[in-house]
């Protein structure tokens, strides 16, 4: 099962970010578990500057903008 | 400010009186919003978060360093970056450029770009 975080306090790009791998997650039927970390002290555990970010199976993959869905699902496979 | 505690957070006005015995104020604030509006202080330098990977090393280590942005998000999470990389006189000040102009001190510019609206860093470019 892929774990799957999406890091950012809350903004509009966050929610953005967390539904479209929420999309992702369901255009493939894979097994993932998805978190959504706005606790400012999670996320400097990171090391996060800017956000979202995209955390899969505890690797940082993207950082600073928004993820598109076909983007997530390559990173998925 | 968020309930954190790896980073210890100050105002404004007590930021003041560590910029008079010498620390040094970080804005980490992208180019564009400092062109509006600067902090306008000594010892004061400018390192954008979009940037703060690659030139964190600039912030001297010796020194009191006190983070800021335009509400107090974006620093604390830049604090804390440095925290993990070793700085140990680092904090951040709450609030940001917002409560520093209703405070009255001293900036640069057009104080109306950060009282207009209350968005917090995320209406910035750099997404909070």
């Amino acid at each position: 099962m892929k774990t799957i975080k999406v890091l950012g306090p809350g903004c509009p790009k966050c929610k953005t970010m967390f539904h479209n791998v929420e999309e992702a997650v369901k255009q493939l039927g894979i097994d993932a578990e998805i978190t959504k970390v706005e606790d400012i002290e999670e996320m400097m555990k990171y090391n996060v500057l800017t956000t979202p970010v995209l955390v899969i199976d505890e690797q940082i993959k993207i950082k600073g903008r928004i993820a598109q869905i076909d983007e997530i699902k390559d990173l998925l496979k | 400010m968020e309930n954190q505690t790896l980073v210890k957070e100050i105002c404004p006005t007590t930021t003041q009186e560590w910029i008079k015995e010498g620390a040094v104020l970080v804005d980490v604030r992208e180019k564009e919003e400092v062109a509006q509006l600067a902090y306008d202080v000594p010892n004061l330098l400018h390192i954008p978060l979009s940037e703060f990977e690659e030139r964190f090393n600039e912030i001297p280590k010796d020194k009191k360093v006190v983070m800021a942005c335009k509400s107090g998000g974006r620093s604390l999470r830049a604090a804390g970056f440095l925290v993990n990389h070793g700085y140990e006189n680092v904090v951040n000040m709450q609030y940001g450029i917002i409560r520093w102009v209703q405070k009255g001190f001293s900036t640069k510019g057009d104080t109306a770009s950060v009282l207009g609206n209350d968005g917090g860093c995320c209406s910035s470019s750099s997404c909070c």
